[in-house]
């Protein structure tokens, strides 16, 4: 078995970074959580990541702010989008933007698993979550 | 000493090279002729005694040559000649005279040279020939009095006029101009000046002086009584070149034995050029005519002027507030307190003694005698303006101004700012005050503060919507953490080993986050808590229009046909404007969407408002979109129900409370030529109507 690719977590609301984080611990994902797309951006300098769950409002640099900059490095992180607000300009600017998935708050866990599993798979890394029922289907 | 200036050289025929310098102020004074002529025979300097000698004023003889003022030309150019030859010249001299005779002079020519020895001009002294005295009435000392009023005037203008008057003259059909003064008027007003000297600007270019008075018309300037003389000269020598006329102007008492002398340019290339000279004595530099002259001026000035202007007589007010200072009152204002009779008094003794054009339209009157009466009136409709304006006209200040309501004749209220200026200490008895109405921009100013409030209103409006986006964002983040705890718990449970300890730490984490969910749902309830709303008389016409405000121009950029019926002399309801204009443009705002999600070809919205059964106004608003399925027309004013994508389902419920509310009842159904309509009905401001039991439209 490798190593399991880290899944990076950028969110500023604390219990839902806790809830996350736990998600993915139950899951056995790795992961680490970070609350500014800041702290997020020092630490990709040295830490691989395999994927990366960003909310979209956050202080200072926004989600989709995150997104763009790591386009422009022509980074192949997949990024997932959540989000509370169910505005379809945003959505549409997260998926011209180049995001993996869009997710509006709150979503079925299933539903956010699906798109991690084929994110990873996406970037050459194979994770594989610890999951009696696997994979995303149709 | 512009005079002199103007003897001199007129700037358009000035020549650098030649300058005539301050030597000319010793042969202004002298009582012989003295003229200065360069080479050519141009003259350069004509003294005053010059002028007396010959008739001719220095404006219109500077820049001629000598030869054209010859009684025989020939001769004088053979003179010239020798002059030249043998730099000096003396003898007999006949030359033309304005009165249209000749006169002998005998004079002395003598040629001048710069410093290198060139010929540079020729000076000439003369006198009549023949010795005659002057009378002995006429001192030395008078002299420079004697010296004419004299213009130079370009006719160009008025030439077609001129020409037409000439014909009629020729034709022997005598235009009597005495019998037209419009023809007078035209031709004064077209007629420029385009010099004057000082004489001419002393008698009657008062205030303008020589500066103002060049380049204006001559007859903003010509005493009244000579125009019809001075219209009837120009005209008399713009057909004849040689032609010189002269005319007695009946006394005014500015000048004896007054005459006016006109003759026009010879030189070609000026021939709309017109020479004016006044000859006559004056008998005093404050006299009846100067007088008069300029305070006609100045009469006609103010009625010019595009400002209202009243004058007003302030010499019995100037008795009585020396009387009052004499006693000792220094504290007008507070002697106003203990005498308001003086203000009565004030308003009855002041009068208006004039009012120009301007004014007389400003109060819709018809002619400046209107106002020749007390003043009172213009302060009758703001009496504590004129205590302020007497107290600072005690003051002694030179001006007072400030804004307040006028009533003109026909009884309409104006809002003007008032500017007093009073006489300077030298002339205590006319004051001016000036109008300007600032009706127009005041209300402009009142428009634009209502349309800023009816901005917050939209800002208001369209909040309700970020307002609705931001409590969802709210209660997403503590619920979506709940579902994710929740799920994450049952993922625990459901293995082999399930780990209690974590799910007792997850569930903990579900009831905290549904407890700030909760208290999320508290706050925005109390800030949404509203204020009662306002029960006011309203007609929903006028809501409606101001609801159309803010969504015309979506309307317009959709190309959306809108057509707004509504009924005249509706009944007032009693309801809280911002509130009901909330609702309709809500129920636009729908409309709007319902037409971009139909992409009908058909796009048209169509408002009424109308009376039912009496007591009920009616709104109605019908588009043409694809209607509403019919499963949802029951629950469409629920609270959070949507058909939109982003909708957040509160505007019509919203609505409905709004309606309910102000005791009215909001529906909707879909009409039979597709599209859907809504419709409100309201009690009118009378209908009996159960108190409502109030609705809370968070």
């Amino acid at each position: 078995m490798f190593e399991s690719p880290v899944i990076a977590i950028v969110e500023d609301d604390e219990a839902l970074r806790e809830a996350l984080s736990d998600l993915l611990q139950v899951l056995g994902l790795p992961c680490r959580t970070f609350d500014r797309a800041e702290a997020f951006l020092v630490a990709l300098e040295h830490s691989p990541f395999g994927c990366l769950i960003s909310d979209v409002r956050l202080p200072g640099i926004s989600g989709l702010d995150l997104l763009q900059r790591l386009k422009q490095r022509g980074s192949t992180l997949p990024v997932i989008i959540v989000t509370s607000y169910a505005d379809s300009s945003i959505r549409s600017r997260a998926l011209e933007g180049g995001a993996y998935a869009y997710l509006t708050k709150p979503f079925a866990d299933e539903a956010l698993l699906r798109h991690l599993n084929s994110a990873l798979r996406s970037n050459g890394r194979l994770g594989d979550a610890n999951e009696q029922e696997d994979g995303p289907d149709g | 000493m512009a005079e002199m200036a103007a003897r001199r050289v007129p700037a358009d025929q000035s020549d650098a090279s030649w300058n005539v310098g301050s030597e000319t102020e010793l042969a202004d004074l002298a009582s012989e002729s003295v003229m200065v002529f360069d080479l050519a025979g141009n003259i350069r300097y004509w003294n005053p005694a010059s002028e007396r000698l010959y008739g001719w004023p220095a404006i219109g003889s500077v820049g001629r040559s000598i030869t054209e003022m010859s009684s025989n030309a020939e001769l004088c150019v053979k003179q010239w000649h020798t002059l030249l030859q043998e730099g000096t010249w003396a003898g007999l001299v006949k030359r033309r005279a304005s009165c249209g005779g000749q006169v002998t002079a005998v004079v002395r020519q003598t040629v001048r040279c710069d410093a290198e020895g060139r010929p540079r001009d020729i000076v000439e002294y003369g006198q009549r020939a023949g010795k005659e005295r002057y009378p002995s009435s006429f001192p030395e000392i008078n002299l420079h009095r004697q010296a004419a009023a004299s213009w130079e005037l370009d006719t160009s203008h008025v030439r077609p006029l001129l020409e037409a008057i000439g014909d009629l003259m020729s034709r022997g059909l005598g235009a009597d101009l005495a019998q037209r003064p419009d023809w007078i008027d035209e031709l004064l007003t077209g007629t420029r000046i385009v010099n004057v000297n000082e004489r001419a600007a002393h008698l009657v270019g008062a205030h303008a002086g020589r500066a103002g008075m060049i380049g204006e018309s001559v007859g903003a300037f010509w005493p009244r009584v000579g125009r019809a003389v001075l219209a009837e000269l120009i005209a008399a020598v713009a057909t004849d070149r040689s032609a010189t006329s002269m005319r007695k102007v009946a006394p005014d008492g500015i000048l004896r034995d007054a005459v006016v002398t006109v003759w026009r340019s010879e030189a070609l290339e000026r021939s709309d050029t017109v020479f004016v000279a006044v000859n006559g004595v004056i008998d005093d530099d404050r006299s009846f005519w100067y007088l008069r002259a300029s305070e006609e001026r100045y009469r006609k000035m103010i009625h010019q002027l595009p400002t209202a202007l009243l004058q007003v007589d302030l010499s019995r007010m100037g008795q009585t507030f020396g009387e009052l200072k004499t006693e000792g009152v220094s504290d007008l204002d507070a002697y106003l307190d203990d005498h308001p009779e003086l203000l009565d008094f004030a308003n009855g003794v002041v009068r208006v003694i004039d009012a120009n054009q301007k004014a007389v339209a400003l109060f819709n009157g018809t002619a400046p005698a209107d106002f020749i009466r007390p003043v009172g009136f213009l302060f009758a409709a703001s009496p504590e303006t004129a205590r302020r304006v007497i107290v600072a006209r005690f003051e002694g200040r030179r001006s007072y101004s400030e804004v307040m309501k006028v009533r003109t004749f026909d009884g309409q209220i104006l809002d003007v700012r008032v500017s007093v200026t009073y006489p300077g200490p030298q002339r205590l008895d006319v004051a001016l005050i000036g109008l300007e109405d600032i009706t127009e921009r005041l209300r402009t100013e009142r428009r634009l503060r209502q349309l800023e409030t009816d901005f917050t209103h939209a800002a208001r409006i369209s909040i309700l919507g970020e307002l609705a986006t931001s409590i969802a964002h709210e209660v997403n983040q503590p619920l979506s953490a709940i579902v994710t705890n929740g799920e994450t718990s049952l993922r625990w449970l459901s293995r082999d080993d399930p780990n209690l300890v974590k799910v007792g730490e997850l569930t903990t984490r579900v009831v905290s986050s549904a407890r700030r969910a909760s208290d999320i749902v508290k706050r925005i309830r109390g800030m949404a808590a509203k204020q009662e709303p306002e029960r006011l008389p309203l007609n929903l016409n006028d809501v409606v229009d101001e609801a159309l405000l803010f969504v015309r121009h979506d309307i317009e950029a959709r190309s959306i046909s809108l057509s707004v019926k509504l009924a005249a002399d509706l009944p007032a309801v009693l309801g809280d404007r911002i509130q009901l204009q909330q609702v309709i443009v809500n129920l636009l705002v729908n409309s709007i969407q319902a037409i971009d999600q139909g992409n009908g070809s058909l796009q048209r919205i169509d408002l009424s408002t109308g009376v039912e059964d009496g007591d009920k106004v009616v709104f109605s608003v019908h588009d043409s979109g694809l209607g509403i399925a019919v499963g949802d027309l029951d629950r469409i004013f629920d609270c959070f129900f949507t058909t939109k994508d982003d909708g957040v389902g509160i505007g019509l419920a919203v609505c409905q409370s709004i309606i309910i509310a102000h005791g009215g009842s909001i529906s909707v159904s879909n009409c039979p030529d597709g599209g859907a309509e809504f419709r409100f009905w309201l009690p009118t401001q009378f209908a009996r109507i159960s108190e409502p039991t109030g609705g809370t439209y968070a």
